[in-house]
């Protein structure tokens, strides 16, 4: 009993001692107080995050792109599915998904017996082991922040390893089977349901993650009826038939019962989070209904997507953070004119070679303004593709002056002050 | 020499591969600076199973990971096109993993496999210290004024040593370069290997000229684009500066 007292007695000290330091941090406007409140609490007591987590149901949410939004989608239809009770549950709303960001957004709610996080690509593997979810989202590989994180595939492994060493207690995985990386980790466990995600991105693996021969991938066409597929040239990897399924803008369930998702947040790949939350939802007892009345009160998760005023402007702000993402976020731009807010603070990795990644030529015939830090890395690339631009590297001066509403696609860390600019 | 719609064709070898580092960059730089003088550009795009084009004028290699690196190695000995481009006097440029690939040899994973490149450019790869990664200057040997200041960013485990068979390409002033011996790059003939990865050509637009010069045979005139001199001046000083500034800290612990 004793040793229960001060173990309790410790994570209460650790909670209050990182209470202090994340007031003191947002009162001193160093941040938002989440991460710091957390590695206080970390400091104390190291097992905080594992007993934050005992005695919860937690579902875990994790992949390159669209994690924030999908955990939003699931927090949401769960809380509609609780009804008055939704204070039972809490939620990384704000996207902090290190171990010190979940285990301060777990402190604030301790009461909490249901726990839906997103969760940083690295530390999959260890909520796992210590979060015991009962059910594991697994969205995207793509990549990103090469400076920090320089092969993909050993992300991949150590969510195929956690699983595999988690075994029948580990986590229902809901995996989207357009992913063949996903796909590949995902196999570890036990029980996984697959969504087809009608998805188009396919730079980031052009070899199995199996046996390193090539994949053949096969491009979705409407007009031909043809879905997307996968497989490998050498082994027997293939993409998995999908339980769940995206179909021209609609979501079929397990049940084939087709849903008109009506979401509120704009792109197609909302759709696919969608779908994937829904099957978790589903997994974590709520009905397809239910979840979708939930799903559609997300507006702007974690100010995503968020339209709001800066001085006279009204702009609407969309992350963009890799590759993949600005694949998403480009064909979301269509005002006249386009802010695109770059730089290569850590949060953005320092490496901006990606520009040249981004089919930047689709935004001919428009005017765009480059800004951010980066933004002469930005203008140099809108030469070359032959988009007309001014540069004005500052965010204010940027977004000064727009009579008509403007769209604003930005990398995180001008994305984070934007949504402080315009209180989003 | 009227050259005014001559066809150059640009060969850009296995993206899916070798284009982990916005390398297709390199590409659109080329094609544009041709087309900004008049010349016909022509983007040739060969994945692993394609034959290479045998009337390519530039081929470019990327970067990639272990695996890749591997397939594409194989590819392209398989394929043979490559020798033959060397041979007829065309323009080749290798970048980060591509360059390791287009060496006598280079290590793979953490046991270090050794695999045997193309030996276009005597100079070889093994696993280094500690993983190079960060912005890179060096001074482009034999250049002056503004443009001998190559500057771009490198990220790389493998350290390459030079035979004598290649001169560096440049000197490091900031950055590992090679493998800290102090150079960067290697150049034979018409073969340039680089680490400073993905689209080095946009930050270092006289490299681009002197990869199409040497490609055409002839000297071009040079354009003016004060956006690409003023990103330039940027990273310089900036580099600079935070390298000073990193200097000068006393070391903790």
């Amino acid at each position: 009993m004793s040793a229960t007292y001060i173990s309790t007695a410790r994570l209460s000290a650790a909670t209050f001692a990182g209470r202090l330091a994340g007031t003191a941090s947002r009162l001193t406007r160093r941040g938002s107080g989440a991460s710091i409140r957390g590695k206080v609490m970390l400091r104390i007591d190291p097992r905080a995050l594992s007993k934050l987590l005992a005695g919860k149901r937690v579902a875990i949410v994790s992949g390159t792109n669209g994690k924030t939004t999908t955990t939003h989608f699931l927090a949401s239809a769960l809380r509609e599915s609780l009804g008055p009770d939704a204070g039972r549950l809490v939620h990384n709303a704000e996207g902090a998904n290190l171990h010190h960001g979940l285990a301060s957004a777990l402190s604030e709610q301790p009461e909490a017996d249901i726990a839906i996080l997103e969760s940083d690509e690295r530390v999959v593997g260890d909520m796992i082991k210590l979060g015991h979810p009962e059910v594991l989202v697994l969205l995207n590989f793509s990549r990103d922040q090469l400076d920090r994180h320089h092969e993909i595939k050993s992300l991949g492994r150590s969510w195929r390893t956690a699983l595999a060493q988690a075994g029948p207690a580990g986590p229902v995985v809901v995996a989207n089977a357009d992913e063949p990386l996903v796909v590949w980790a995902a196999l570890a466990a036990e029980n996984v349901i697959w969504v087809d995600t009608a998805a188009t991105w396919t730079q980031d693996s052009s070899l199995c993650p199996e046996c390193d021969a090539k994949l053949v991938r096969i491009q979705p066409d409407s007009a031909l009826g043809q879905d997307s597929d996968w497989f490998c040239t050498g082994c027997g990897l293939a993409r998995p038939k999908g339980d769940y399924r995206v179909e021209s803008g609609t979501i079929v369930d397990r049940a084939h019962q087709v849903w008109d998702p009506q979401l509120s947040v704009p792109g197609v790949f909302n759709i696919s989070n969608a779908a994937c939350a829904l099957a978790a939802a589903e997994l974590m007892g709520v009905d397809p209904r239910t979840a979708l009345i939930g799903m559609r009160k997300v507006t702007s998760p974690a100010g995503r997507f968020a339209t709001t005023q800066f001085g006279n402007t009204t702009a609407r702000l969309v992350l963009a953070k890799n590759p993949a993402g600005w694949a998403e976020a480009l064909p979301l731009a269509q005002s006249q004119t386009v802010i695109l807010a770059i730089d290569s603070a850590a949060a953005d990795g320092r490496d901006v070679s990606w520009l040249w990644d981004v089919e930047y030529e689709r935004l001919a015939g428009r005017s765009v303004i480059a800004t951010g830090r980066r933004a002469q890395d930005l203008a140099v690339r809108l030469r070359y593709a032959e988009v007309d631009y001014r540069c004005i590297p500052d965010l204010a001066e940027a977004l000064a002056g727009h009579p008509e509403p403007v769209d604003v696609i930005a990398t995180y860390t001008p994305f984070q002050r934007l949504r402080r600019m315009g209180r989003v | 020499m009227n050259t005014r719609g001559r066809r150059v064709e640009v060969v850009l070898i296995y993206q899916s591969l070798l284009g982990l580092y916005g390398d297709r960059g390199n590409a659109t730089v080329l094609m544009k600076r041709l087309a900004w003088r008049g010349y016909q550009p022509v983007l040739s795009l060969v994945e692993p199973g394609d034959p290479l084009p045998g009337s390519g004028d530039i081929y470019l290699l990327g970067g990639g990971e272990d695996a890749a690196q591997v397939s594409a190695v194989r590819a392209l000995k398989a394929d043979g096109g490559l020798y033959r481009a060397v041979d007829r006097g065309a323009a080749i440029l290798a970048v980060c993993a591509g360059y390791q690939i287009v060496g006598n040899s280079f290590t793979v994973g953490y046991k270090d496999e050794v695999i045997s490149g193309l030996g276009l450019l005597d100079v070889t790869t093994t696993r280094g210290s500690v993983r190079a990664v960060g912005e890179i200057i060096s001074r482009w040997n034999g250049r002056n004024g503004e443009e001998q200041w190559l500057t771009g960013f490198e990220n790389h485990g493998g350290y390459t040593r030079l035979g004598p068979g290649v001169k560096p390409l440049a000197t490091v002033e900031i950055g590992v370069g090679n493998c800290g011996d102090g150079t960067e790059g290697a150049v034979a003939g018409t073969v340039i290997g680089t680490y400073p990865h993905g689209p080095v050509l946009a930050r270092n637009p006289a490299l681009a000229d002197h990869i199409l010069e040497l490609a055409l045979g002839h000297e071009l005139e040079p354009l003016v684009h004060p956006e690409i001199n003023k990103l330039r001046r940027q990273r310089l000083a900036r580099v600079r500066r935070l390298h000073a500034r990193n200097s000068l800290r006393v070391p903790s612990g």
